[in-house]
């Protein structure tokens, strides 16, 4: 909605005899008018007006087994405006009301047998047959699904309050429900079972906090219409029993509608269900009990009953959480804007394809194509790290070839610099320093990393040869990856982040408290890479990477002993004389796993386009869905089609219109930030500035003890050049392996830096800079400020840009105090500070 | 409910000049810190009195309504809008609003009163629920139409403490559920075995295990017994969990109630005598040590050292100590006269529930969650061994001449030398946890009480079972079912 504001602001701003025009606008079917978001009242008109071409109602037929059983239904219609939800929208009638009655789209059994229940709307009707069994037997409390879901459902167990290690007020729960053992004793044993009452269940303290009728720090968390409350209150009653040993199983959920549902407004409403599947082959509706989130509140939110509400377009991951279990649906909310018209832009290949079939979806209009020096510019930052010379651009300009940002592209992923550069990212990822590695292994650990992309090694190969690595350190430099992580549990975590996208600290110590990864999968995972032993040699800096034949991972919480577990395929029974990371390695870099290829991929296109499809980029999840899943996984099997061939992948990139795409927004895409229709500027890199700085001015920096001519943005580590103008514009110290520890903020720091600061200061005082040279040649004003301009933006100055410059030299007596000046000024703007 | 008094007495100079005269005759009646019912006018003939002369007491009619409506969310754990209510003298500050919460004989000028009769819910207290019974608000209406007068001793003092003690609801006949079995203690001669229940007090025969006697009128829980040296007075501690502490003495051969002698915030987790039996300590989940003299009833030292709930208190020989246990993690031992804190104990890093001193009096033995007892010394607060490791939790520590009793959630109680520390005996048979201990030396009798409800009475000497019984009165495991 927010997005939507600056439209009406224009409204209230336009001339008065508008207004009339507006009126009539306002006069139109709310569906046709901008503003996505319309109340209940818009839609029934629409529900009635619109003939129903199809029309459905989930779960087909309802089982009910108790008297409390109970079943969501989720209605769906669709007509030539698209699907919507007319689960309240709809009447429901029962063939015989002393068997089932629905209350708004819950259907609860009245007595034991068997009816029809018609659901009717827009002349459509549809039946779903119910059957009502075991009405008269009490229904025993369910202390895992139904407790401790109601705990969950809450947020009692929340991280925040008694989920806490210590739990808040001493009152201590295991996070979300992970450790029944524990929940178990604090909730009817501990304090002489101080929080439960059989005897009197309703004042039990377990109720008498959330319901604040007993002061309770976390507040009013639970009200008697909830239907946790009659969980809580009918366990307790029946003397808060445990389930019997032998009880079913929960072993999945399944969440309805699944992915993919396309809601265009008025119609954004959607009613989730939720059914949990157990070890018996019966089915629970949990649609109650089951925690929602929304991966973006500002698209639509979710409330507690699983009931969806679209606020503006774009496309969510509503996350459904029952105890362990964690599933996902996305939902994609489309509207009408008013005045957008398709552009019918040619696409340059499948990207723009997939790209421009979500933007039209959305109704986002795509940026024209950038300049020939807007892209020179960028394509340089981005394949080799620096800014084309002035002669480059020259030249590229001049080149009236039609092909010839493509030719430029094939040229760039082929010199030197490229390599050097993409080395530069990946030792951020690998935590190369010298302080972890040596001096010695650094340089060859790094030579390794920078010949790897030289070579344009395949990322599958690239992984294993990484992963398998043994023996010396100095004699097979990538066996320094195992130095840099110091344990198996380090090496989850690094490994896991790196190449499956997956942050799996938390569940070091319990349960991922919003993702499916489990402390078992955790210690699972360990169970590869904990019999890998580091040895010193009598060599100075070198180490041996060797795997012992035996050594098992035992889960701290259970005591378990695990067996390696993989992702998607379970535990593995490896024989006991293999290096297990082998195993692992395997399953990785198999063609059909869909971690490295994703992960692999989301991570160029991060790097081109400044986002990730997935962003951040090492932070695949259910609750962060990318914002293009068909692109990602385009990309990914183009990948997988080409031999994990990076360079391929980063040319069809730049190659692609949407890379391609100005950094101009117009009206129609001015809003979005994560759909790719127009370029996103951003700060070049601590390290890409530096370097800029330095060719701009003609004075690049010089690294102590380094070869003279290595950039910035070819440093094999943070560590062996102390630079503090690199370290305020956010270089990495390398110490996580997170992308994100590459700081994109700017700060003061950095202001001080750019307006006031030594480095950029003696650069322009340099004897032998750029304009000092230029004035030893007698160039004239006109010249000097021309090829300043070139070298910093790769374009010439405007007729007005020049005429400043030339007026500020005019008036200066010292021409070269002027043209410092000039430089300074340059080196300020946006357009040099960022990539565009 | 009656009428307004001004609509009954047209002068209003009367209803005032009467008001302030019974102000008087209240707070001299209320003077007196314990609630004896000896003293106190009959209960029936207290009513008439009221009715005569409408009357409303803050202590009696007020406070009681203000702690279970309002001092959830207006007092020391949350107090919303900055305004708190768990004090009289919280009660009369504004909060955030700096609206007069209450201005005597002011109705216009309240804003506590306007609070809970507005017409709009969004502002009406308290707020997301009912509202204020149309009696209560009237008493709360005359109350300040009165002068809005404070009735009770102190008014800094938590509402709970000044409210009279209630009379308790009677006990469940028969019990559908069991209740953990968390304090019991024999009497004097060994014949009989009080144990906690549901609002009352159960008195078992400890050679038959038969149910003698029920006593009413107790809190909720028991989770304290204690029996005074000289054997007449029976100290009971105990609650509702997260709304009430209570200690109230009886009669150790009737079963007639002496007085309450303590009232606090959350419930009380231990009762002990010194050993002269002129002492009372008293330990809860208000985090604080309270000290009474028996006879007058008066709080005579109060300690507030430990920062969670004191679970378990003890005197030493010489009764110039006292030893305590927290859930903070700490035991500590004070000076029984001053209140000094001597030294801490920090060696269990986990909550500590049960103490006890060495007849040296210059050790203390404490057992923890840590599934430990330790024994450590005073004069440095250094561990000097573990006495022993449990399979679970350690709790109560009893000790008596002849050794030292603990129990534990690992189902055992045991049995210990006090000299050398050594495992004399385990007592078995429990399917539970073992919560509680008693000893009565001169019967040779052991009893322990388990989370199931059940209580086991042994043989000191061989420790033979003597007696086993379900504390809860009507309890079958068939009733359960059911």
């Amino acid at each position: 909605m927010m997005q939507n504001r600056p439209s009406f602001q224009t409204v209230l701003s336009r001339p008065f005899w508008l207004v009339p025009i507006m009126a009539f606008a306002f006069a139109l079917p709310a569906f046709l008018l901008p503003g996505g978001v319309s109340s209940a009242a818009d839609k029934n008109p629409q529900a009635e007006s619109l003939p129903l071409l199809t029309f459905e109602v989930f779960p087909p037929n309802v089982t009910l087994r108790h008297a409390k059983d109970h079943v969501q239904l989720v209605v769906t219609g669709e007509t030539t405006r698209g699907m919507q939800d007319l689960t309240r929208a709809v009447k429901y009638e029962s063939s015989d009301p002393g068997v089932v009655e629905v209350r708004d789209g819950v259907v609860y059994p009245r007595g034991n047998g068997r009816a029809e229940l018609v659901v009717r709307a827009a002349g459509r009707a549809a039946v779903v047959s119910c059957e009502v069994t075991g009405f008269e037997n009490p229904h025993v409390v369910s202390f895992e699904y139904e407790t401790l879901a109601a705990l969950s459902k809450q947020g009692c167990n929340s991280g925040a309050c008694h989920g806490s290690p210590s739990g808040k007020g001493g009152f201590r729960l295991s996070l979300r429900a992970f450790d029944s053992a524990v929940d178990r004793v604090t909730l009817i044993r501990e304090d002489f079972g101080r929080r439960t009452n059989p005897l009197q269940p309703e004042s039990s303290l377990l109720l008498a906090k959330p319901l604040m009728k007993v002061a309770h720090g976390g507040g009013l968390k639970l009200t008697k219409k909830h239907v946790a409350y009659t969980v809580l209150l009918d366990w307790i009653s029946q003397g808060c029993q445990l389930d019997p040993k032998d009880a079913p199983r929960c072993t999945s959920i399944e969440v309805y509608p699944p992915s993919g549902r396309v809601l265009k407004m008025p119609a954004h409403e959607q009613q989730l269900s939720v059914l949990a599947h157990f070890s018996d082959g019966t089915t629970r509706d949990v649609t109650d009990l089951a925690v929602y989130s929304s991966s973006d509140d500002e698209v639509a939110s979710v409330d507690e009953s699983g009931w969806t509400e679209g606020h503006d377009r774009g496309e969510v991951a509503i996350i459904v959480r029952y105890l362990e279990f964690i599933e996902s649906t996305y939902i994609t909310f489309v509207r009408d804007v008013e005045g957008f018209k398709w552009s019918n832009p040619t696409a340059n290949n499948y990207i723009d394809d997939l790209v421009y079939g979500k933007l039209r979806q959305l109704r986002y209009l795509p940026a024209d194509i950038c300049t020939d020096d807007e892209f020179l510019r960028r394509a340089h930052l981005d394949v080799i790290g620096v800014l084309p010379t002035v002669e480059e651009s020259q030249a590229f300009v001049a080149d009236q070839d039609p092909e010839k940002r493509a030719k430029l592209i094939d040229r760039l992923l082929e010199r030197p610099e490229y390599a050097r550069y993409w080395a530069l990212k990946w030792g951020d990822l690998l935590r190369m320093t010298q302080k972890a590695v040596g001096a010695d292994g650094l340089h060859k650990y790094h030579r390794w990393l920078e010949r790897s992309f030289r070579d344009n090694k395949p990322f599958d190969q690239f992984a294993q040869e990484l992963l398998t690595a043994a023996g010396s350190t100095d004699e097979n430099p990538p066996a320094n990856f195992y130095r840099t992580t110091s344990d198996a549990n380090d090496c989850v975590e690094t490994i896991s982040q790196i190449f499956l996208g997956a942050r799996l600290q938390c569940a070091k110590c319990h349960n991922h408290p919003f993702e499916r990864w489990t402390q078992d999968n955790y210690y699972g995972m360990a169970a590869f890479f904990n019999r890998l032993k580091r040895e010193k040699t009598n060599r100075p800096d070198e180490i041996f990477i060797w795997v012992s034949r035996s050594g098992e991972v035992t889960q701290p919480r259970t005591g378990r002993q695990m067996k390696p577990w993989l992702p998607n395929v379970g535990e593995l029974d490896l024989p006991g004389e293999v290096d297990r990371r082998q195993a692992f390695a395997k399953w990785l870099a198999a063609p059909d796993n869909a971690f490295l290829a994703k992960v692999g991929v989301n991570r160029m296109w991060g790097h081109l386009v400044g986002r990730g499809i997935v962003d951040p980029v090492d932070d695949f999840r259910d609750s962060n869905p990318p914002s293009n899943a068909a692109l990602l996984e385009a990309l990914a099997k183009d990948f997988v089609d080409h031999g994990f061939d990076r360079k391929h992948i980063l040319r069809t990139i730049l190659n692609s219109r949407t890379y391609q795409a100005s950094s101009q927004t117009n009206t129609f895409n001015q809003d979005d930030d994560r759909y790719f229709s127009h370029y996103q500027p951003r700060l070049l890199s601590a390290e890409q500035l530096l370097d800029a700085i330095g060719q701009v001015t003609g004075a690049p920096e010089s690294f102590a003890a380094l070869p003279a001519g290595m950039k910035a943005t070819q440093l094999p580590s943070p560590d062996i050049v102390k630079n503090e103008f690199l370290k305020i514009f956010g270089q990495p110290e390398r110490q996580t392996v997170c992308a994100c520890e590459r700081s994109s903020d700017s700060n003061l720091g950095q202001a001080l830096q750019l307006f006031n600061g030594k480095l950029i200061h003696d650069k322009l005082r340099q004897e032998s800079n750029r304009f000092r040279k230029l004035l030893a040649e007698k160039k004239s004003d006109e010249e000097i400020v021309t090829e300043l301009y070139m070298a910093a933006f790769s374009r010439t100055p405007n007729a007005a840009e020049l005429a400043a410059s030339i007026k500020h030299l005019a008036s200066k007596d010292d021409r070269v105090s002027a043209l410092e000046d000039i430089c300074w000024a340059i080196l300020n703007t946006n357009e040099f500070l960022f990539q565009h | 409910m009656k009428r307004p008094i001004a609509a009954q007495l047209k002068h209003p100079a009367l209803l005032q000049g009467l008001a302030s005269f019974f102000v008087v005759l209240l707070f001299l009646g209320a003077n007196a810190a314990v609630y004896a019912e000896d003293k106190a006018p009959p209960a029936e003939e207290k009513k008439e009195e009221k009715k005569d002369v409408a009357k409303v007491s803050f202590r009696q009619d007020v406070a009681n309504v203000l702690l279970q409506n309002c001092s959830a969310c207006h007092g020391p754990k949350k107090a919303e809008g900055g305004y708190r209510v768990d004090t009289f003298e919280q009660l009369m500050r504004p909060g955030e609003s700096g609206e007069a919460a209450v201005t005597a004989q002011d109705i216009e000028d309240s804003e506590l009163l306007r609070r809970i009769i507005s017409d709009d819910e969004s502002e009406r207290m308290p707020l997301e629920a009912d509202p204020l019974s149309k009696e209560d608000v009237a008493k709360i209406r005359q109350w300040i139409e009165q002068g809005a007068v404070y009735d009770a001793k102190d008014p800094k003092l938590p509402l709970a403490a000044i409210v009279p003690p209630p009379e308790h609801p009677a006990p469940p006949e028969a019990y559908p559920q069991s209740m953990p079995a968390a304090a019991l203690v024999f009497s004097a001669n060994g014949e009989e075995l009080f144990v906690g229940g549901y609002h009352e007090l159960t008195v078992w025969n400890t050679k038959t295990g038969a149910l003698l006697r029920r006593i009413r009128n107790v809190d909720e829980r028991t989770l304290a017994l204690a029996l005074q040296p000289q054997g007449d007075i029976l100290a009971v501690g105990g609650g509702s969990p997260g709304r009430r502490g209570e200690v109230r003495l009886f009669d150790a051969k009737t079963g007639a109630m002496k007085s309450v002698l303590a009232t606090t915030t959350d419930v009380v987790l231990d009762v002990a005598f010194n050993p002269a039996g002129d002492r009372l300590a008293v330990a809860g989940a208000d985090a604080i040590i309270r000290v009474f003299d028996v006879a007058s009833g008066e709080e005579t030292l109060t300690i507030t050292s430990h920062s969670d709930w004191v679970s378990a208190l003890a005197w030493s020989d010489d009764g110039k100590q006292l030893a305590s246990a927290s859930r903070d993690k700490t035991s500590k031992v004070f000076d029984a006269k001053t209140g000094d804190l001597l030294i801490t104990y920090s060696g269990h890093g986990q909550p500590v529930k049960g103490v006890a001193f060495h007849p040296d009096g210059k050790q203390v033995f404490s057992a923890a969650a840590d599934k430990k007892i330790h024994l450590w010394k005073i004069a440095d607060g250094k561990k000097v061994k573990d006495i022993a490791s449990f399979g679970a939790e350690a709790y109560r520590l009893t000790k008596f001449k002849g050794g030292l009793l603990a129990s534990s959630a690992d189902k055992s109680v045991r049995q210990f030398n006090l000299a050398d520390g050594k495992q004399v005996r385990v007592f078995k048979g429990l399917a539970d946890w073992a919560l509680s201990t008693a000893v009565n030396e001169n019967a040779k009798l052991v009893a322990a009480g388990g989370f199931d409800g059940m209580v086991y009475i042994w043989n000191l000497e061989d420790g033979k079972e003597i007696a086993k019984l379900q504390s809860a009165p009507g309890f079958t495991l068939q009733a359960a079912k059911n």
